[in-house]
């Protein structure tokens, strides 16, 4: 199936402006959503304004609907999609303090964005203070093991509601609306018991009563639709794999880098073709979990195949290394570190870097020429003598 | 001049929610805020110790393989939603230079309460990995369990403190 979305983009700069633009119009509509105002936002924890629940969750439903309505179609890969991977206690700990911090300064990150480009001083000295909290984090986590433990405890790697549950995806989504429509009525009740309570904030919208319901009614009917659609494909155990570059891979192999791990990936019989010094054949299944069962969290392990055209972390493999894709895959490799570079100007530093590149690719053809001749037979015979791990000592 | 009134809070989540939805089909990820300290921090810091930096578990992973932490899809968004605020509240004849308060506190005292529950919030979001917009929008509409308890998380630990603090806002 080849879906639509996520889009691919040509370049990075094509990527980056679109951020620009959807930056543009999620500032402009928290801006209209009354977000830049620190009263507003502090009203939904005293009750009388519920502005950021009604806000916060109508988006949840539409875009929730929107992103697994899409999947249901076919339109939208979901295994391609960035979903944020759970680590229960830290999100715990850390969801409990942003919520006092909300309280506190009134405003949470995005909306303290908002409100400072309001002209709001308070908001610009929240932002300094998240600065300050964000340096601090950074700081104790090194300083203090029990907080590092913290950040990582509880990984369960991507975790959806909906596979904790163990139902359907659209039904799950259903049953969200449903629970979040009898939500907003609760939060329209509420307020209307707390009017008059607080002095109200300016410019709050007249709220015409038939549209309360419209949103969550009709959000309710696409989600009941979308459970008899065709189960979307299984969002794929990403995160998805991080790139890295041939030459940096090279440049690590050659450093003797502590704790490296290069997984070959590529079918059995492409294998037998020569590939990174020291590599580890493995299947992208479970079958390779014993080879990285262990690992500690951050270590690196660079996966490669073909062409480097590799899809998310295959299921059950273990979060805590830290997974990289060989950018090109072999092919890369061939042309950027194992090719001798021609310069491209006259200029000095681009003859140095024709230097250090033939140095790198005379260290590696010296290096793979030697590992398959000591492992396997030439490719021409590889035929009959079938495929044979290699597995390259040295590194 | 009177300011243009808010929006309808359904109506505004809708327009919220489209623009969430729209950023998962173009950029296969939703919106965040929190990165932007984040990775200026990460800038500044392996500016002073780069070697401490990529060591560290906050934020090594932003200068990993020499990476220039700013070049980055959700920085980028920021620097838009900073604009996208202004834009707003400039056409709502909202922009105003103030301190938003209570009745009933100084403005010194609101502004201290501000740099207290900032310094709180970017601790947290480091801790947590995002914040109100990268986990519980964006994390929420993807149905990712941590997402969904960090947002109760949020809520719980408001509402615990609100009582503590209501000299500021009611």
């Amino acid at each position: 199936m080849s879906a639509i979305f996520p889009l691919a983009f040509a370049s990075e700069e094509v990527s980056l402006l679109t951020a620009v633009v959807l930056g543009i119009l999620f500032g402009f509509t928290l801006e209209r959503a009354g977000f830049g105002n620190a009263r507003k936002l502090a009203g939904q924890f005293y009750l009388h304004d519920m502005t950021v629940f009604k806000v916060m969750f109508t988006a949840i439903l539409v875009a929730m609907v929107g992103i697994y309505g899409f999947a249901a179609v076919g339109w939208l890969d979901l295994s391609l999609l960035w979903v944020n991977p759970t680590f229960l206690w830290s999100q715990l700990v850390g969801g409990f303090l942003l919520g006092v911090g909300f309280i506190v300064s009134g405003l949470c990150p995005g909306t303290a964005a908002v409100s400072a480009a309001s002209g709001r001083l308070d908001a610009l000295v929240a932002f300094a203070g998240i600065f300050l909290g964000t340096f601090l984090f950074a700081v104790t986590v090194d300083v203090f093991p029990w907080l590092e433990r913290l950040y990582h405890a509880g990984s369960l790697g991507t975790s959806l509601l909906q596979d904790v549950f163990g139902i359907p995806a659209p039904l799950l989504a259903a049953l969200v609306v449903l629970g979040a429509g009898a939500a907003f009525l609760g939060a329209e009740w509420v307020e209307r018991r707390m009017a008059g309570k607080y002095a109200a904030v300016e410019n709050a919208p007249t709220v015409r009563p038939r549209l309360k319901l419209a949103v969550p009614g009709a959000l309710a009917l696409l989600a009941l639709g979308a459970t008899f659609a065709p189960a979307p494909p299984r969002a794929q155990a990403s995160p998805a794999f991080e790139r890295i570059a041939a030459g940096d891979v090279a440049r690590r192999i050659i450093a003797h880098e502590p704790g490296l791990l290069v997984l070959d990936v590529r079918p059995a019989d492409a294998a037998a073709a020569p590939g990174l010094p020291g590599a580890q054949q493995a299947a992208l299944d479970s079958s390779a979990v014993p080879l990285l069962s262990g690992l500690a969290a951050g270590q690196l392990v660079v996966v490669y195949d073909a062409a480097g055209k590799l899809p998310a972390l295959p299921a059950g493999w273990p979060v805590q290394p830290r997974y990289a894709v060989l950018d090109g895959g072999i092919a890369a490799w061939r042309s950027e570190v194992l090719t001798p570079a021609t310069p491209r100007d006259p200029s000095l530093a681009e003859r140095q870097r024709v230097a250090e590149q033939n140095q790198v690719a005379a260290y590696f053809s010296g290096a793979t020429v030697a590992a398959p001749a000591a492992a396997a037979p030439p490719p021409a015979a590889a035929g009959g003598g079938g495929a044979k791990k290699k597995k390259a000592g040295g590194c | 001049m009177k300011p243009r009134p808010y929006w309808n809070p359904y109506f505004a989540g809708v327009m919220l929610g489209l623009v969430l939805l729209a950023t998962f089909l173009v950029a296969a990820q939703g919106l965040g805020a929190s990165a932007f300290p984040k990775r200026l921090i990460a800038l500044w810091a392996a500016d002073v110790d780069p070697e401490w930096t990529a060591h560290n578990a906050a934020l090594g992973s932003y200068v990993a393989g020499g990476a220039f932490p700013l070049r980055n899809w959700i920085f980028v968004e920021m620097i838009g939603v900073i604009l996208g605020g202004f834009i707003g509240a400039l056409s709502a004849g909202r922009f105003k230079v103030a301190v938003e308060k209570g009745p009933r506190i100084s403005v010194r005292g609101r502004l201290l309460y501000a740099l207290a529950g900032g310094t709180i919030m970017g601790f947290a979001a480091g801790l947590a990995r995002g914040c109100t917009s990268g986990q519980a929008l964006s994390g929420g509409a993807t149905l990712a369990t941590g997402s969904w308890l960090f947002m109760l998380m949020v809520f719980a630990g408001g509402y615990a403190v609100a009582w503590f603090v209501r000299r500021q806002w009611v």
